[in-house]
This record gives C-alpha cells, sequence and structure tokens, in this order.
C-alpha cells in the first residue's frame, strides 16, 4: 500500500501515543489522511478510536508523537483551536443544545453581534448546497435523529473545514438516512476536496462508503490500505486480531466454545416449593410481559408488548437500536414505571411502583449500562456483590466484614472474577470482571428470570466468550434468560427463540432454527408480519 | 384611613419590599441559567448592605454607598466563581460557607462600628402621585427603583438577545456541547455569577440605603433565598421570576401592615409568611418546569 505518498494529506498524524495510567489508549498511531478521500477507521469498542478523535478535537493532549496540518505541525490545545485550523467534527450524542433553535445551534461559538436573519439565512443557504433541508426556527429538541445530524453537518460544513471527521454517524440513523449522509458526504470530498475520516465499528459501512481504511486494535494501527483492494472478512478479522470474531463469524463456523444445551431436558425453575403456585398450569412463563405499554411525551416507546419466557430457555429480542430496548431494559430494572401492562415473574404479577420488588419477586438484571444502573464504581467488588441481598450479611443492621468477605471470595472464584482482593474499588477492574461481578451478584441471588440487555458491549474477546458460558448455563439450570441484543449473530448463538422488536413493538417471535438473517432483517425493517 | 388608602398603603410598600428582590433575582436569574444554583445571594446581599451603609456613612453619600454595597456584591462573586468555577469546590458549600462568614462579619462590625444614616432621594413625580391607589406605588419612589425598570429589560436582552447570552444559555443546558462549539464554560459561569453579584449587590445596597437608612444586624434575614425560589417558582424565565418577587413582596408588606390594620397575629409567625408562601409556590409551579439540563453540575473537560 505505498499510495500515501501521491498527494500531501490533509492531516497526517506521526506516532501519536495516549496513556490513562497503566491503559494504552492510543499506542503509535500512524494516519495520512489526504483531500478528496474518505477515509474510515474501524475499530472495535475501547480500540482507541474515540481517544484519537478527542486528540484532534482538543479536547484530550497526546503524550508523544506529532500532528500534521499539510505540511505545518500543528498543536491542538482547544476545540476552538481545532476549528480554527479547519478540523470539524460531526459529533453523534453531545454537541446539540436541545432547548435552542437550529439557527442558534448553528452559531454558537463564532464571535460578533448576533444576527438571527444572517444565521437564519446561512443555515438555509449551507442547507441547499448540501440537500440537507431543516428549518432555521425549530428547535432542536422536536427534531428526528435523522434531522439533528443534518444540523450537526451544517455547524461543521458553514465553517468550512478542510477535514470533516465523523464518529459513529450512522449510529442513530435509518437506512434510508444513512443511504442520503454518505451522499452528502461524496459531494464534500469530490466536489469541495475536503478529507472525511469516518469512524465507524460497522464493517458494511466502511467497505460502501469509504476509499481508503485504517483498522485500529487496542490502540495500534492493525491494517491500512485502499478499501476497494480489501475485503470485509479480512477487515474482520484486523478489527478482532487473530481470533475469530465471535460476533461476527463465530455462530456460522461452528467455533462456539460450549455446544448449546438443549432447553428441551431442562430442569425446572428451581424456587422453593411452595413459594410460587402456578397461578395457571398452561403458562409456565417464568417471565412474562403482558401489554406493557410506556409513553414519552405522547408516543409509545413500548406499545403493547407481549412476550413470555419459560424457564430454562433464552429468549433474544433482537432489533435495531432505539426501537425501545433501553426502555425495556430500565423497566425490568425498576426504572421506570410502564402506563399500561404488567409484568408477571413466576406467574404473579409484580408491584412495579415501589423499588425493589422486580428483584424480591426473582428477577435478574444485567442492565445496558452498568455505570448507570449496574454497579457503584466507588465501592468495593464485595460491596457490589452484596448490594442487593444485605439481609444476608447484615445482623440488625450492623454489617458483618467477615461474612461480606466470605460470600465475596466465594462469588469470585465461582465467576472467575480477577481483583487483588474483595476490597479492590470496583472501579479499578476492567469492563470483563466489572460485567462478571454484575453477573455474579444476579445469579447468586438464586433469580427465576434474568434479563441480559447487551451484556457483551464494550467486552473483549475472552470476556465475551465467559458470558455466553454463563448465560447458557443459568438457562441449563432452569433461569429464564431474555437476552436483550442488537448483535445478531450473539442473538443466534444464544438464543432458543428471536422476538424481534421493532418501534416498541413485538413484530414476530420465531424459533431460533427457523431464523435466518434474511428473515429477521425483514422482520426488523418491517417488511413482513 | 379608608380602605383606598389602606391598600394604596400595602402596595406601596410591597412595591419597595420587591425592589431588593427584583434586582437580586435578575441577577439569580442569569447565574441559573448559566448553570450555577447559586445560594451565595443570601451573602451578595447582605454584605452589600453593610457595604453601603458604611461607604455611605464615610463618604456622606448615600449614592456612593449604593455603588459600593455593587461592589462587594462583585466581591463575593468573585470569590464564589473562582472556588467553584475554577477551583471546582462544590457550589454549595462555597454558597453556604459564604453566607455564615458574611453574616458572623457583618454581625461582628456593626458591633464595633457607629455609622450615621443615609438614604437616596426620593422622586416623586407630580400630578401622576396623586393617582388614586397605584399612584404612590408608581410615582413615589427612591431612584434606584427606576434604575431596576432599566435593569429588567437590560437583563432580558443580555439572556435571549445577546451572543453572551446565548453561549450563556448553551452553558447551562449542555456545558460538553457549548465547549466541543469553543466556548469557555467555566468563564461563562464565572461572568454569569459577577452580573448576579452585582445585581443582588444593587439589592442588598438598596434595602440598607434606599429602604431603611441603615444598617442592622442580618438585615437580609434570608430574602436571597426568597429569590432563589422565585427563579424556581419562575420555571427560569424572567417575566414569571419577577411576579415571583412581586408576590414574595407584597406578602411582607401584609405582615407589615397587619398590625396597623388591627389584626393581631404571633409576629414571629408572620415573619415566616413569606417563607411558606415560598414553599407553597414551588409546590405548586415548580415540578411541571424544565430546569436548565446542566443546573448545579460543575464541569471539568474531559469528562462526557
Amino acid at each position: 500500500m505505498n499510495v500515501d505518498d501521491q498527494l500531501t494529506p490533509a492531516l497526517t498524524l506521526r506516532g501519536v501515543s495516549k496513556r490513562y495510567g497503566p491503559v494504552v489508549a492510543c499506542d503509535a498511531v500512524d494516519l495520512a489522511v489526504r483531500p478528496g478521500e474518505i477515509h474510515g477507521l474501524l475499530g472495535e469498542n475501547g480500540a482507541g478510536k474515540s481517544t484519537l478523535m478527542k486528540i484532534l478535537l482538543g479536547l484530550v493532549h497526546r503524550d508523544t508523537g506529532t500532528i500534521l496540518r499539510g505540511t505545518e505541525p500543528i498543536e491542538i490545545d482547544s476545540p476552538q483551536v481545532a476549528a480554527d485550523l479547519g478540523l470539524g467534527m460531526v459529533h453523534q450524542h453531545f454537541s446539540l443544545i436541545e432547548p435552542l433553535t437550529v439557527w442558534e445551534n448553528v452559531i454558537l461559538g463564532d464571535t460578533g453581534r448576533v444576527d438571527r436573519a444572517a444565521a437564519c439565512a446561512q443555515v438555509e443557504q449551507v442547507a441547499q448546497r448540501y440537500g440537507l433541508p431543516i428549518d432555521p426556527l425549530a428547535r432542536v429538541d422536536r427534531l428526528s435523529a435523522g434531522e439533528r445530524q443534518r444540523v450537526e453537518l451544517i455547524k461543521c460544513l458553514r465553517r468550512d473545514p478542510s477535514v470533516l471527521i465523523l464518529d459513529e454517524p450512522t449510529s442513530v440513523l435509518t437506512q434510508a438516512e444513512s443511504a442520503e449522509l454518505f451522499t452528502v458526504l461524496r459531494r464534500v470530498v469530490q466536489a469541495e476536496n475536503r478529507a472525511v475520516i469516518l469512524i465507524s465499528h460497522k464493517l458494511a459501512e466502511i467497505m460502501a462508503a469509504t476509499d481508503r481504511v485504517t483498522v485500529l486494535r487496542r490502540g495500534a494501527v492493525a491494517f491500512h490500505g485502499t478499501t476497494a483492494d480489501t475485503t470485509a472478512q479480512e477487515l474482520a478479522r484486523q478489527m478482532v486480531g487473530r481470533d475469530v470474531s465471535l460476533r461476527a463469524e463465530g455462530a456460522a463456523l461452528g467455533l462456539l466454545p460450549v455446544e448449546p444445551q438443549s432447553p428441551a431436558g431442562a430442569p425446572p425453575s428451581t424456587d422453593p416449593a411452595g413459594a410460587a403456585p402456578a397461578a395457571d398450569p398452561t403458562t409456565p412463563a417464568a417471565l412474562r410481559l403482558r401489554g406493557v405499554t410506556l409513553r414519552v411525551g405522547g408516543l409509545p416507546v413500548l406499545d403493547d408488548l407481549h412476550l413470555d419466557v419459560a424457564p430454562g430457555e433464552i429468549v433474544g429480542l433482537y432489533g435495531v437500536e432505539g426501537n425501545g430496548q433501553a426502555t425495556l431494559g430500565e423497566l425490568l430494572s425498576g426504572l421506570l414505571v410502564p402506563d399500561e401492562g404488567a409484568v408477571e415473574v413466576g406467574g404473579r404479577p409484580v408491584e412495579l411502583t415501589r423499588p425493589g420488588t422486580l428483584h424480591e419477586a426473582g428477577l435478574g438484571i444485567v442492565p445496558e449500562d452498568r455505570h448507570h444502573s449496574g454497579v457503584v464504581l466507588d465501592m468495593s467488588v464485595a460491596e457490589n456483590l452484596v448490594m442487593k441481598s444485605l439481609a444476608g450479611v447484615c445482623t440488625r443492621g450492623v454489617l458483618s466484614r467477615r461474612r461480606m468477605h466470605r460470600i465475596a471470595r466465594r462469588q469470585m472464584a465461582e465467576f472467575n472474577i480477577v481483583a487483588p482482593s474483595p476490597d479492590t474499588p470496583l472501579r479499578s477492574l476492567s469492563g470483563g470482571n466489572q460485567q462478571r461481578v454484575v453477573l455474579a451478584r444476579e445469579l447468586s441471588a438464586g433469580p427465576k428470570a434474568l434479563v441480559a440487555a447487551q451484556p457483551t458491549h464494550g467486552l473483549d474477546v475472552g470476556a465475551i466468550e465467559d458470558m455466553y458460558v454463563r448465560l447458557r448455563q443459568a438457562a441449563a439450570e432452569g433461569v429464564a434468560v431474555l437476552l436483550i441484543s442488537t448483535e445478531l449473530e450473539e442473538v443466534m448463538a444464544l438464543a432458543d427463540r428471536i422476538a424481534v422488536i421493532s418501534s416498541g413493538r413485538i413484530v414476530g417471535v420465531l424459533p431460533t432454527a427457523e431464523a435466518t438473517a434474511e428473515r429477521l432483517g425483514m422482520l426488523v425493517g418491517g417488511v413482513a408480519h | 384611613m379608608s380602605a383606598a388608602d389602606n391598600i394604596a398603603t400595602i402596595l406601596s410598600s410591597g412595591a419597595r419590599l420587591t425592589v431588593p428582590l427584583a434586582f437580586a433575582a435578575c441577577g439569580e436569574y442569569v447565574a441559573q441559567r448559566a448553570g450555577t444554583l447559586n445560594i451565595s445571594v443570601e451573602a451578595m446581599m447582605l454584605g452589600a448592605a453593610f457595604g453601603s451603609i458604611a461607604v455611605a456613612s464615610a463618604t456622606g453619600s448615600a449614592t456612593i454607598g449604593l455603588a459600593a454595597g455593587a461592589l462587594v456584591g462583585v466581591a463575593v462573586a468573585f470569590v464564589h466563581g473562582n472556588l467553584s468555577h475554577r477551583v471546582q469546590i462544590n457550589t454549595f458549600v462555597v454558597g453556604l460557607v459564604l453566607n455564615a462568614l458574611v453574616l458572623g462579619l457583618t454581625s461582628y462590625l456593626i458591633t464595633v462600628s457607629t455609622f450615621t444614616g443615609h438614604q437616596v432621594w426620593q422622586v416623586s413625580v407630580p400630578v401622576l402621585r396623586d393617582i388614586p391607589i397605584v399612584g404612590p406605588m408608581l410615582f413615589v419612589q427612591r431612584w434606584p427603583v427606576y434604575l431596576l425598570l432599566a435593569v429588567i429589560p437590560l437583563t432580558w436582552w443580555l439572556v435571549q438577545r445577546s451572543r453572551w447570552g446565548l453561549e450563556l444559555r448553551a452553558v447551562g443546558e449542555n456545558p460538553q456541547a457549548a465547549d466541543v462549539s469553543g466556548i469557555h464554560v467555566n468563564r461563562r459561569r464565572r461572568q454569569a455569577l459577577l452580573w448576579c453579584g452585582l445585581l443582588a449587590g444593587l439589592g442588598g445596597a438598596y434595602l440598607a440605603v434606599g429602604e431603611v437608612g441603615s444598617f442592622n444586624q442580618n438585615m437580609t434575614a434570608g430574602r436571597g433565598y426568597l429569590v432563589i425560589a422565585a427563579v424556581i417558582f419562575g420555571a427560569w424565565r424572567l417575566g414569571r421570576t419577577l411576579v415571583g418577587c412581586v408576590v414574595f413582596g407584597l406578602a411582607d408588606a401584609m405582615r407589615l401592615a397587619l398590625p396597623a390594620l388591627g389584626v393581631t397575629m404571633n409576629s414571629q409567625l408572620l415573619i415566616a409568611a413569606p417563607y411558606l408562601l415560598a414553599l407553597l409556590a414551588m409546590l405548586v409551579f415548580a415540578t411541571a418546569h424544565r430546569e436548565p439540563r446542566a443546573l448545579a453540575q460543575p464541569f471539568q473537560r474531559g469528562t462526557t
């Protein structure tokens, strides 16, 4: 790949490194982006993409290395400097102020007098040039995700950047909106000779939209070359290293570490006899959602959702991100109360307006964002492990550290939690070990049902395999497992049945044996019902 | 006295009691829109009240005293802003400490000094002051009241129409986004606090050299907290905030007028009345409204 030297790159990174304590986020990264190209930056979560982006934006300072704009070395001290140097960033999540209007957002960061008419005219002019229709007077909080992204693009392009950086731009877009975005990007590079860096972890998108591609793995450049000369398989291999990706190919190649257990022979629910009298012998579901509806601002996020999970069964809830999965996860964590409908655990409806009732009823949860609602990072491993069952380590309100440590040691051994001691603050553990702490706590409580929401997000391959083994084991022991996932391969590899969620509704339930990527894709897209 | 006279008296005294609240509320409104739940507004007002009398007494000019009071407010704001938006000490802790410090300091200083009384001059508009009921309220007031009438639209314009105000609102809603847009978040918040200090200082100084003509211990008596309540009551909108100030001012005026009207009530209970009203008002009005999203959240670059 000796094509790098044909043109002076718009932006060059040489040996850029950044460490956070013992963690190397970026390891001597070289990157050259030429004017007139879309350069893909591919990598898994935690591969160093976002740190690199923050360095280019002046939010984080590199430890070593040089950054050149054209041939001239630059220092990016702050976002303002980055903007002045012609580095424009389209943020997905945090650069629009929702209660402000479109034009107010667009001129934010300028200097001089505020001129509403001129600002609106400029917005419309940029909008027209790039085919990004938007009402400059609209308030941003009333806009859809696709429209918000147009505002981001307009804000960025109005400043006439020489390098445009897009961070996971399609993560909240529909297929059509994504296509529209790539059309605009093509125009930006071809007609105006700007450089575009497209940060993504989606292979298909990188293959379709980029001219050249750089793959990051564990902070270092694993591969770079011309997109047309490589294949998706090659990029996938480079992205995850020597191990074949469980998510992308493992299931198809039959390389999973453990044979799936047959749910047919699974033992019945392990709850003590008499504790949960079966309300109705024809409904053996350990977890049942009945007509769960939740509206936000009048719009249903969960819309009359029905789902049963039987003891010993893994049901995969599959769908594109943003179709109500996060809301369902919060609801099953007890953080939200539905407007209508009921949640039944072990055949009994659960009172959802009091905290802790779902746990008492025997529902375990591995939440999607463990830092948000799964663990307390600044408390110790032991404290996090006993947090939900303090009765076992308390005598009349006094904590027994001895009992707490004994329980913690046992669970640490059982779930392979690697930590120097039970007193280690959870913050200092790796993501995989933090997730094991959550899983250990939830499974040790002997749940009837377990909800695992995106349980492998951001984990390394080893931790993912471990998570898969544990979930299968839990099901084999009679726990009803609801796996909420946006990863098709994960659902296909683990679930006995797959329920597809779209716009807050279950649009179809298939046995995994009958589910093909094509059928699921059609359900997800709302084609078949 | 006739009923009309009684009403005119209460309205007029209510207007006077509203003025210090309204000055400070214009400041607190700006601070909160920028994301600082500034509780040291009490310290700003009390320190300014003391400073204004001290300087008025030394110079013989109530107007110079008023200006000095405003500067005391700015000084308190400067300390608060740098401690909480530069050194990043929790803003509530800073506010509480400043309130206690200024209360103790002024209470001590007033015992060891003797000041002569001073009051800014009164403006009395001929003819118009004779309008029944509202005439005395609107047209017989001390001159800072008319300054307030200029400060209110100026504050609104600054927040809603100037670039500074746009950036201020952005900072109060989403500091990370403001930061990546190139706005110095903590600098804007310090500037908002300085504006708050200036106006709270004017409010506190008005209480001393405008309303009463002297300083006594703990003269503000929690008016700063009422101002915070007014901003919340007003759902972070200036007009409604000022309505809240008027309500609290009238409640205060009623308290003072009731004994004269022959109503006997426990005076301590009466003193508590505006605060009780504030609590009820917040209960009714505040829950439905959206506060600036980053209110009372510190900002440090790199944490998203």
